[in-house]
């Protein structure tokens, strides 16, 4: 996989380098800040950009220039890479993108499998979450009775819980033990009692629950 | 207890967190890499125990960082950070504020003002429902409220707002007394930026 690289820190950067490497994939570039990578990959083409987040320009480089990017090459997938897993970079690495997408703990891809795994979704078109900011924002219980996803039950809880890191249906089923064709009854329940209609595609709709599961742990009112 | 006790406090429960957490661990990774031989067939088992412990470093680094200064605060303001806090720790309470932005001293006095009301809210064996968090420009002022708290929890709030010239102000059901103790209602702080 071709991969460029944006991390002022010249100590993780080298690390992430050589991990890259050892990965066995093609780095086209690796530099210091948002605006060299946008003009590298002017002529370098790219399948996985990865941006550190709080990078120059500051004080969010990385997301900043994430948008101008996904602006100019759409098909490009982005790798978010930040020192805390917050909800609040969750919610706007959504809105640059809901495909392709991924954001992690910059300890968390210290391994090839990880990186590798990490790195095929997001070319794959999924997206990928840090696993404890998932879990944190299907765990964390509210008191809106109200709320529709209140009315899941715990095994499509757990299931949208898996969506929202970004499994696809054959990766659900394995976390769960499940067959595919159980956790498809599952998501058709979750669309549902969520009120997705039939008419949006599948993809599609897979990003809206994520997001109003998202929205509903996050208690704005 | 005079003023800036509590800040005082605070150092050295972050010196002694730097020292009884990430420095012990660190030490003790130190030693265990000492130990390593690549030869060992238990060799890529301890190599991803010792990442663990490293994330494990980390966590702990994150959160005296968090003690320090909050990097969202920094960043994104009062309304983010808070957002945040309530739910990285499951509190239960709403926050209700704009962009607006304060400048440091006073959205770290702020931040950490709703912090411990919480921090003590979530503690509290009688606490009556969830917190309401309001963050609001008047005029110069920042005005913080916290409704639903106890009137216990002002003590919190006088820590964090009286150094920057902040005002107390304890309400039951819309009738302000100043200082009085009243149980359960509304703390509102106000804070002159500037």
């Amino acid at each position: 996989m071709r991969v460029a690289l944006a991390e002022d820190g010249a100590l993780f950067r080298e690390g992430l380098l050589m991990l890259l490497k050892a990965a066995g994939h093609e780095i086209v570039g690796a530099v210091a800040g948002g605006d060299e990578l946008y003009a590298l990959l002017a002529t370098e083409q790219a399948d996985v950009a990865i941006l550190d987040i709080r990078m120059p320009p500051e004080p969010d480089g990385g997301l900043t220039t994430a948008e101008r990017l996904r602006a100019v090459h759409p098909e490009m997938g982005l790798l978010f890479l930040s020192h805390y897993a917050e909800s609040h970079y969750l919610m706007r690495i959504l809105q640059i993108g809901t495909d392709g997408i991924g954001y992690r703990l910059k300890e968390k891809v210290g391994s090839v499998e990880v990186l590798t795994d990490t790195l095929d979704r997001i070319a794959a078109g999924e997206i990928v979450i840090e696993p404890v900011l998932a879990k944190r924002l299907v765990e964390r219980p509210r008191g809106n009775k109200k709320d529709a996803v209140s009315t899941l039950s715990e095994r499509e809880i757990d299931v949208l819980r898996l969506m929202a890191e970004g499994r696809s249906n054959n990766g659900i089923a394995g976390q769960l033990f499940v067959t595919p064709k159980a956790v498809e009854k599952h998501i058709a329940n979750i669309f549902s009692k969520l009120g997705l209609h039939t008419d949006a595609s599948e993809h599609h709709r897979r990003v809206l629950a994520v997001l109003t599961y998202l929205r509903s742990q996050r208690g704005v009112g | 207890m005079g003023l800036g006790a509590d800040r005082w406090r605070r150092r050295i429960r972050l010196e002694r967190q730097l020292h009884d957490g990430a420095s012990l661990r660190i030490s003790a990774l130190s030693l265990r890499l000492g130990l390593l031989r690549p030869d060992d067939d238990r060799f890529e088992r301890a190599v991803g125990e010792l990442q663990d412990e490293l994330h494990a470093v980390l966590d702990e680094l994150r959160a005296v960082a968090n003690e320090i200064y909050p990097a969202l605060l920094d960043e994104a303001g009062l309304g983010a950070a808070l957002r945040e806090l309530v739910d990285q720790a499951g509190m239960r309470a709403t926050v209700r504020a704009d962009e607006e932005r304060f400048g440091a001293a006073v959205e770290g006095a702020a931040y950490f003002t709703v912090r411990d009301c919480l921090l003590a809210a979530a503690d509290s064996a009688v606490h009556p429902g969830p917190v309401e968090v309001t963050v609001r420009r008047d005029g110069a002022d920042l005005v913080l409220s916290l409704r639903g708290v106890t009137a216990c929890h002002a003590e919190h709030v006088h820590d964090h707002a009286r150094p920057l010239g902040g005002s107390v102000l304890v309400a039951a059901h819309g009738s302000a007394t100043e200082s009085t103790p009243v149980d359960g209602r509304t703390i509102t702080v106000r804070i002159p930026c500037e």
